[in-house]
């Protein structure tokens, strides 16, 4: 974790990026005061390379994915490596995402460039300062593994360093060849894997200021409630218990141990206000969906007269889709640390979202930007909901008004409490195909929430309502694509790999469903909608032809297939499932995924951790996750009621890099998406079961045989 | 006051007996190693080993383990295979869950070092990593039985 000292100690030895309007550029901090005391790099004496990195680490391995391209392209030795995470500051933003902030599968796509120009032009600086030194062309001299060498001569980059700094950045360096690269398509070890390990990676819930007090919030049963009267008499006369308020979000609790407040919260009688959801339980919101579905919405696309042409068509089906609310279940249930002073703010919090941070603390403190210090811990899990900071406002709220610095922490029923699920959806289908079996025409409408307007960013067709439909590669004459705004006051929010989650399910599924009557093989039925797209064309006839498709299984009795793309990567999965007729369990035993992000994959291992890691979120969402609302609110608060997938239910999952031209895509999200379609079309194939609804349950699939 | 002997030391705490070790672990002591994840003993983010038994310190009160041998995963020693074989496979992505992981995994291979695939995955199903490491799991215990075998 970094400090303010750590900060203070690199100022001025280091190598900084000004943001220009026409993109980044190299300056030295100890001539930029304005930049200063916020690098990106610096080598110390003793030669170890430091590197800022403005994305967050959540688990996707990106602290070691954006330095290793650094480490590359200096010559620099990987033990050596040391990675702290970049403050909020405008310096880190990520100039294309305009902002600071870890989402969207955009880490290594957008740093890429500018990371190689950044360890270019420091080796360029550090060759320059040798041959001053020495008085040899540059041409003549050696820059390997952290060294300068020519003839007996030998000097560490750290011992170049100072005086390199002195020089003029380079306007121009060369890039390495790709035959040149050291680490770059090959892979090296995690850099933060010692630390986790051995417990010693700081998190969010583990840092310790000094006079830290302890928060928990009350939070009402169902949203939108608000206090509207606070019993604390019992509370406040709790061991430890210091004290009791009520907050923006609830009652905050605070003591000076964290057993003390949890304690204090117990004998806390609060009287909540009704919620605009009482009464909204899980039948009650399926009905909500299934009538918003009916309503008119907004067209997002249309192509030809798909609505004449499935009312003439003779070969035709349509299904109506119901999914549920998904909780995030990061392992690490939200939780921070925030001193709150007169004239100083400091987080420290595990958020994907540096400048969302910073925005909120600006607001409540009204301090100004240079007296707020965010710094980010690492992230026990995020999947999208750490780029949601109402946590850390709270903790600001706190703070502020206990005037000490507070350890905020969520149990899980208060992180399940706290909303901002991948939204529950309703989609109707229709499709038909012609006399050859060809699919003609596609009818789709959702119904769902608008993930992007409770993101701040509102439009007439959500963004994420309609991704991988709107845009799908599929070639059908007659398409419509329409949204139906759901707005309920149940907070939604990104959730790994956001529309696609609902979107590739439905069509997928019913991709299968059409190729059944037209007694189309769904591969066959894939190549033929995907005929002017081969990357998308390669990922299935990989997967299909790695798994053994036409063939037997190998494990289990049946296999579907399913591709999608998102994020800049195509994707194609088959699963190998087998079903207990009598329990209605499914097993899903294997799942081969090709995927193609590209001409270059960083750091190939990262990517296949990354797709095992979305495969088995995937299946747990598909095969067991719902929350589940009573009258009065959420009640799958806990992984008794909320269960996620184990060792014992995971599947061996088999990835095969396909590379192709193109532009780079992302990598942990979209290997998500397929999987669950991919296992009802297996049971659509091998038991005649279609799946309307998630989760894939016993119960529910008991029902369906 | 409560007398504990942790790690190979003894820390008298200042904690009521009825408290959850897990929060005397980590926030009186400060080996915040072991994890909060669920408070329930569902998710074992918070494994520690309490007379070298795999226990869930999120519903152990502090009381009932005085005086008894407690062992976190800072007490594992680094080189112990356990360690290096989810070091040599890169094992945690976000790595919350994994010192729960861990410390189970080497109190199984204790008790059973030859533990079959069968049982292995067994014990750790009741382990949560919603990052899905758990291929990478099997194959760093089984890598472990490996390194044990070595050094016996």
């Amino acid at each position: 974790m970094i400090t303010r000292r750590d900060l203070l100690k690199l100022s001025g030895l280091g190598l900084g990026i000004a943001l220009l309007p026409d993109g980044f550029m190299l300056v030295k901090a100890s001539e930029n005061p304005q930049i200063k005391p916020h690098l990106w790099a610096s080598i110390t004496k003793d030669n170890y390379l430091v590197l800022l990195i403005n994305k967050s680490e959540m688990g996707q391995g990106v602290y070691t994915g954006l330095s290793m391209i650094v480490a590359d392209e200096l010559d620099f030795p990987w033990g050596r490596v040391i990675v702290k995470p970049a403050p909020a500051k405008d310096t880190y933003i990520d100039k294309k995402m305009g902002s600071q902030l870890t989402g969207g599968s955009t880490s290594i796509r957008n740093m890429y460039e500018f990371l190689r120009l950044l360890g270019a032009s420091m080796k360029e600086m550090i060759l320059e300062s040798a041959s001053r030194e020495w008085k040899v062309p540059k041409e003549k001299l050696q820059a390997q593994m952290g060294y300068v060498s020519y003839t007996n001569k030998k000097a560490s980059y750290g011992e170049l360093w100072e005086k390199a700094l002195k020089l003029p950045i380079p306007t121009k360096v060369r890039l390495k060849d790709p035959s040149e690269f050291l680490y770059i398509g090959k892979g090296v070890p995690r850099i933060d894997t010692e630390e986790k390990v051995e417990g010693k990676a700081i998190f969010g819930i583990d840092v310790r200021r000094k006079d830290m007090v302890y928060a928990v919030v009350e939070r009402p049963p169902y949203f939108g409630a608000k206090p509207q009267s606070v019993d604390d008499s019992q509370a406040r006369q709790m061991k430890d218990v210091l004290d009791v308020f009520t907050i923006s979000s609830g009652v905050a609790v605070c003591a000076k141990t964290v057993e003390g407040a949890l304690k204090g919260r117990e004998k806390l009688r609060v009287a909540w206000t009704k919620s605009p959801l009482e009464g909204f339980d899980d039948e009650r919101l399926s009905q909500y969906y299934l009538d918003m579905l009916k309503k008119k919405g907004v067209v997002a696309r249309k192509d030809g007269d798909p609505i004449l042409v499935l009312e003439k068509a003779k070969r035709k089906t349509s299904a109506v889709y119901l999914l549920p609310y998904l909780y995030h279940a990061t392992m690490e249930p939200m939780a921070c640390v925030v001193d709150v002073k007169e004239d100083r703010c400091i987080i420290y919090a595990p958020v994907q979202a540096q400048t969302w941070t910073l925005q909120t603390a600006k607001r409540i403190t009204g301090l100004p930007e240079d007296k707020i210090e965010v710094y980010t811990t690492y992230l026990g899990g995020g999947f999208g909901r750490k780029s949601n900071v109402e946590f850390v406002k709270e903790a600001l709220e706190i703070s502020k008004r206990i005037k000490k610095p507070v350890k905020l922490i969520y149990t899980r029923e208060d992180d399940v409490k706290s909303g901002w699920y991948r939204p529950m959806n309703a989609t109707h289908l229709e499709g038909a195909l012609d006399e050859k079996g060809r699919v003609i025409a596609i009818y789709h409408k959702i119904a769902v929430p608008a993930v992007f307007e409770w993101a701040g960013r509102p439009s007439q067709v959500d963004k994420a309502a309609v991704e991988g439909i709107e845009n799908m590669f599929y070639e059908i004459p007659h398409v419509h694509v329409e949204f139906v705004k759901v707005d309920l006051p149940i907070p939604v929010w990104f959730w790994r790999s956001v529309g696609s989650t609902h979107n590739a399910f439905t069509l997928e599924t019913f991709i299968d469903r059409l190729a059944k009557i037209g007694n189309r093989d769904p591969v066959e039925l894939r190549l033929e909608l995907l005929k002017n797209h081969e990357r998308a064309q390669k990922v299935i006839q990989v997967a299909a032809e790695k798994a053994g498709w036409g063939k037997r299984p190998k494990h289990g009795d049946a296999m579907g297939l399913a591709y999608h793309y998102s994020f800049g990567s195509h994707v194609a999965q088959v699963a190998e499932v087998s079903l207990d007729k009598n329990s209605g369990q499914i097993r899903v035993h294997r799942v081969v995924c090709a995927i193609d992000i590209g001409p270059l994959v960083v750091h190939p291992n990262l990517l296949i951790s990354q797709v095992e890691s979305a495969v088995v979120m995937g299946l747990s969402a598909a095969t067991k996750e719902k929350v589940s609302f009573s009258k009065n609110g959420p009640i799958s608060l806990n992984f008794d009621t909320y269960p996620l997938l184990t060792m014992s239910e995971a599947p061996h999952v088999e990835v095969h890099i396909v590379r192709s031209e193109g532009p780079m895509g992302g990598v942990g999200e979209p290997a998500l998406p397929p999987v669950a379609p991919a296992v009802a079309n297996a049971l659509l194939w091998g038991y005649g079961i279609q799946i309307n609804n998630l989760p894939m349950t016993p119960e529910s699939i008991r029902s369906l045989l | 006051m409560v007398e504990l002997y942790l790690n190979g030391r003894r820390y008298k705490v200042n904690a009521e007996e009825d408290t959850p070790l897990l929060w005397v672990i980590r926030e009186h002591i400060g080996f915040t190693g072991t994890k909060f994840g669920c408070g329930k003993g569902i998710c074992g983010a918070c494994t520690v080993l309490v007379e070298e038994n795999p226990t869930r310190s999120c519903i152990t009160p502090v009381g009932s383990v005085k005086g008894k041998r407690i062992i976190t995963i800072e007490g594992i020693p680094s080189d112990h295979p356990v360690k290096r074989a989810w070091i040599e496979l890169d094992v945690p992505q976000c790595g919350y869950c994994q010192p729960g992981q861990i410390v189970e995994a080497y109190a199984l291979l204790k008790k059973k070092p030859k533990a079959s695939k069968e049982e292995i995955v067994s014990v750790m199903s009741s382990h949560l990593c919603r990052c899905g490491t758990y291929g990478r799991i099997l194959k760093a215990i089984q890598r472990a039985q490996k390194l044990m075998e070595v050094k016996a």
